[in-house]
């Protein structure tokens, strides 16, 4: 491995999907001395342990319009980078059970269209044309969102890697952070254990670990870290083309292209860090996939997994410099934070490498719970 | 038997086959001369029930994809039909894959370069690659999706493994009148014990025997243990156990040569199952290699009427030569012409259960000690015993056949300077497919080490997770409200 440097232009904290995207984004943008270091492994952190869903339709405008942008990022992914994230645009399906969620999506689809998005609220014939294989009972409405669909996450990260190491991003993985210098309240260098990097700004994307990061550098941020689960059936012939959300059984889902079934849901736990995982998100997951795809009662399931994410108290992003410590930037409390990458990368580059807040990345500024106060969003599959 | 009784049969790609009373499918076809059960997910490679591997034992059983032909008894009447090929088994285009270089699917063809890269195009090879790599369709949709109700046992000691060792510790702990409980794979206790010709402890009936039943995940410290019938249709158990001990045994890995996938290739308890237990002759001639157990299995064999012409050290072993079955070893430059290997060692014991029930870590899960209340017996606790990587791999030398990744796809990685086992294994699929990780990784592991002159222990293995597919979905949702979530 080559040596630490002294002294960076940027450095990332956590190579996970965040924080690659960041260095992609600078360094397209011409940036050089950037340094990316993670505490784990290369794919280690939730960016390899997720559901891979994209999308651009969620219920609120300040969302629909980031994960706008981020899905226009995707499309060009493959060509930037000069590998195939394979991003495939199959759809999504928003599935409703209850009378409450019918209207909210009803309503949602309504403001995405507004936006230039491609959703609509399906009628019972595309129902069955699209998902053969639901079983009608347990569903009242599905939204369908034609721009969305899934990226293959090692794809993704491999494309990621590839470039910034062609570029001469200095990536190191299994080092850890384990100190944040201050300098006139700004926040200066960062420390692995006695070795000292020089930072021109300091870009945290650790995710579960972004509290620990403000802390290190004297501050606070908002949200906490939390444990989710996800696991994979054994592969078998395309059962469910869309990616799926099902809005009132909190739980996402869809057929990666080797055949497998992959997706979580969540049960109320004690929020815990740690990459075990435990009995009743299985069982939980095994009960709504029978009762909304009966033919997957009999298939077996290969392995089930925990991942780690921060989720802030309104489970929306939290993008920009810290207030209170100018230099120490956040790509943080994300939940949608796969899908979100692309986007979030870009504004922040801009942010970072060019002073320009976008306008898109505004909303999710970390002290929006004192200014504008906290987004609400009632189109995502979390509780 | 009257004139007008007939032997029952069953159905192989529309073949009928005869079938003898107690044969697990596997068994009856081995036995009816099919030596292809089925076929690797990338190059299609002949596969077969080989004891190492569980891909190779798969087949569609009356519509259910994905049914293991070695757990699945040999009913009159059933319908077994092998996957992953297209248009169909008797007329197989997929086969052609076969004269690919195997460079070319490095990566599976998920990576590969081959595949167009944004928009419809690429939507269109994705959807043909999903249906090449789905292996099978789903069960028909009449199938009854009613979940099956869970079982919620709690037991003073659960005792994993139903070995002599397993049987011994269950008799002492119900002889101490504690409640006790043995889960086993087995369509009876001490299978392999008995098949290779041993005296077994006769279990006492006070212990409450899970037969046919894999525990397959480990939780909260053990305060949890699943298990769930093979069958896939039997009730799930969570037990609830004051005291695990694991008499899990040790499986043979197999050589690390060119051919080792080949259908004739058993270890040594898929070998003595058939052998043994369903009296079907494993082929006209057996070598048998291990690392001190070649001597007593060839007599065994010998004493089921087979012929043996070669026992030796499985570190001899050069390579395996056939196409669609063993047709030769060589060993130290001779060829041995035989149709079929069977393999006792090296030994190692799976360490899936005890990986799951001890790693904790927030970056990695990271194996430690066993939690107080697990302890393990017999063979589990001997050390590992060395796999052997030739000074010169074979490249071609499958090191998981479940995804089809070989030694070469491997070395390409580690030459590159890829040393870190959990990025080996999301590089190459390798162990991501039916077994899990199991034994490929150790294989991997093995690999590595050669390579970079380490010891395999040096690594980090890549996370054990549960269930391994050892529980189908309507099982799963049996256990829905049976375990609180834990708050
Ligand atoms: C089961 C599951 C399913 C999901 N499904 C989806 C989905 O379908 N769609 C979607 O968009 N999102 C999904 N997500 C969320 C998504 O995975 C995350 O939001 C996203 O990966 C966050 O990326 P990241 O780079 O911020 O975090 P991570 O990938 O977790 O990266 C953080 C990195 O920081 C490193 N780090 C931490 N502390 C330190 C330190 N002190 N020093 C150095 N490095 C450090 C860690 O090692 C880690 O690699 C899912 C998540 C999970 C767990």
């Amino acid at each position: 491995m080559t040596p630490l440097p002294r002294s960076a232009s940027t450095v990332i904290i956590g190579g996970g999907v965040q924080g690659l995207s960041a260095a992609f984004n600078l360094a397209e943008m011409g940036q050089t001395g950037i340094v990316v270091i993670d505490a784990g492994y290369w794919q280690g952190g939730a960016s390899g342990r997720n559901g891979t869903l994209i999308r651009p339709g969620f219920a609120s405008t300040a969302w629909t319009e980031l994960f706008m942008l981020t899905v226009a990022e995707w499309k060009t992914w493959s060509k930037r980078l000069g590998e195939n994230v394979m991003f495939t645009q199959r759809g999504y399906s928003v599935v409703s059970e209850k009378a409450a969620s019918a209207a909210m999506l009803e309503e949602a689809t309504a403001m995405q269209r507004d936006l230039g998005i491609r959703s609509r609220m399906l009628k019972s014939a595309e129902i069955s044309d699209l998902l053969p294989a639901i079983n009608r009972k347990r569903v009242l409405a599905v939204q369908h969102q034609e721009e969305g669909g899934v990226a293959p996450h090692h794809a993704a990260l491999k494309g990621l890697r590839a470039y910034c190491e062609h570029r001469g991003v200095a990536l190191h993985y299994r080092t850890k952070i384990t100190g944040i210098e201050v300098t006139d309240g700004r926040a200066s260098a960062v420390w692995i254990g006695d070795h000292r990097i020089d930072a021109g700004n300091i870009l945290s994307c650790a995710g579960p670990d972004n509290p620990d990061m403000a802390r290190l550098a004297g501050v606070e941020i908002d949200g906490f870290g939390m444990k989710i689960e996800a696991m994979a059936l054994e592969p078998t012939r395309p059962l469910i083309k869309p990616a799926i959300a099902l809005i009132d059984s909190l739980a996402y889902f869809h057929q990666t292209s080797r055949g497998e079934v992959v997706g979580g849901t969540e049960v109320p736990e004690r929020p815990r860090m740690s990459l075990r995982v435990d009995v009743p998100v299985m069982a939980e997951m095994a009960r709504i996939y029978l009762e909304m795809f009966p033919q997957l009662g009999p298939v077996r399931i290969l392995r089930h997994w925990a991942g780690q994410l921060h989720a802030s108290t309104d489970y929306a992003p939290l993008l920009g410099e810290h207030p209170a410590r100018p230099g120490l930037w956040f790509s943080a409390g994300w939940s949608y934070g796969f899908a979100g990458a692309p986007a979030a990368g870009r504004l922040l580059a801009g942010a970072i490498g060019k002073g320009h807040i976008d306008s898109r990345m505004k909303p999710f500024a970390l002290d929006r719970f004192q200014t504008t106060g906290p987004i609400i969003e009632k189109g995502i599959v979390l509780a | 038997m009257s004139a007008t009784s007939v032997q029952p049969t069953i159905r192989w790609n529309g073949k009928s086959i005869a079938v003898t009373e107690g044969d697990s499918l596997a068994a009856a076809l081995w036995r009816a001369g099919v030596t292809t059960f089925a076929r690797s997910r990338k190059l299609h490679r002949p596969l077969a029930w080989t004891g190492a591997h569980a891909v190779g034992a798969l087949a569609a059983v009356n519509g259910l994809p994905n049914t293991r032909l070695d757990q699945t008894p040999a009913r009159a009447g059933t319908v077994v039909s092998m996957q992953n090929c297209w248009p169909g088994p008797g007329f197989d285009l997929l086969r052609l894959m076969q004269i690919l270089p195997e460079r070319l699917l490095y990566g599976g063809f998920e990576h590969g370069h081959l595949m167009p890269s944004s928009g419809l195009s690429y939507r269109l090879a994705e959807r043909m690659m999903a249906y090449l790599a789905g292996v099978a369709d789903t069960a028909p949709t009449g199938w009854e999706g009613a979940a099956i109700p869970g079982r919620d046992i709690t037991v003073d000691h659960l005792i994993i493994g139903g070995g002599p060792e397993g049987i011994r510790a269950a008799n002492a702990v119900a002889a101490a009148g504690l409640s006790v409980a043995l889960v086993t794979r087995g369509r009876t206790p001490a299978r392999f014990a008995r098949n290779a010709g041993q005296e077994i402890p006769v279990l006492d009936p006070r212990v409450d025997l899970h037969k046919e039943t894999e525990a397959f995940g480990g939780y909260r410290d053990g305060d949890l243990v699943l298990a769930a019938p093979v069958n896939g249709t039997g009730a799930a158990v969570v037990f609830r156990p004051g005291q695990i001990t694991l008499a899990t045994g040790r499986r043979s890995m197999p050589p690390v040569v060119r051919g080792n996938h080949l259908p004739g290739v058993f270890d040594a308890h898929a070998g003595l199952n058939l052998a043994a237990e369903h009296g079907v002759r494993l082929g006209r001639r057996v070598a048998v290699i291990g690392t001190g157990d070649e001597v007593a299995l060839a007599a065994r064999l010998r004493d089921l009427g087979h012929e043996v012409v070669h026992t030796g050290p499985a570190a001899g072993l050069d390579r395996i030569e056939g196409r669609a079955r063993v047709r030769a070893i060589r060993v130290a430059g001779r060829r041995i012409l035989c149709d079929t290997l069977v393999h006792a060692g090296p030994w190692r014991a799976d360490p899936n259960l005890g990986f799951q029930l001890a790693a904790e870590g927030h970056y990695q899960l990271l194996d430690a000690a066993l939690p107080v209340r697990v302890t393990r017996i017999g063979a589990a606790t001997l050390a590992p015993e060395p796999i052997h990587i030739p000074a010169q791999p074979d490249k071609s030398a499958l090191i998981c056949p479940c995804m089809d990744v070989t030694l070469g796809e491997l070395l390409s990685h580690i030459d590159a300077g890829e040393h870190d086992p959990e990025i080996l294994k999301r590089l190459t699929s390798c162990g991501m497919g039916t077994c899990q990780g199991w034994p490929c990784w150790d294989s991997m592991l093995a690999v590595l080490a050669a390579r970079t002159g380490t010891r395999p222990e040096d690594h980090a293995r890549p996370s054990h997770r549960p269930p391994r597919r050892a529980i189908t979905i309507a099982q799963a949702a049996g256990l829905a409200g049976l375990v609180e979530p834990d708050k």
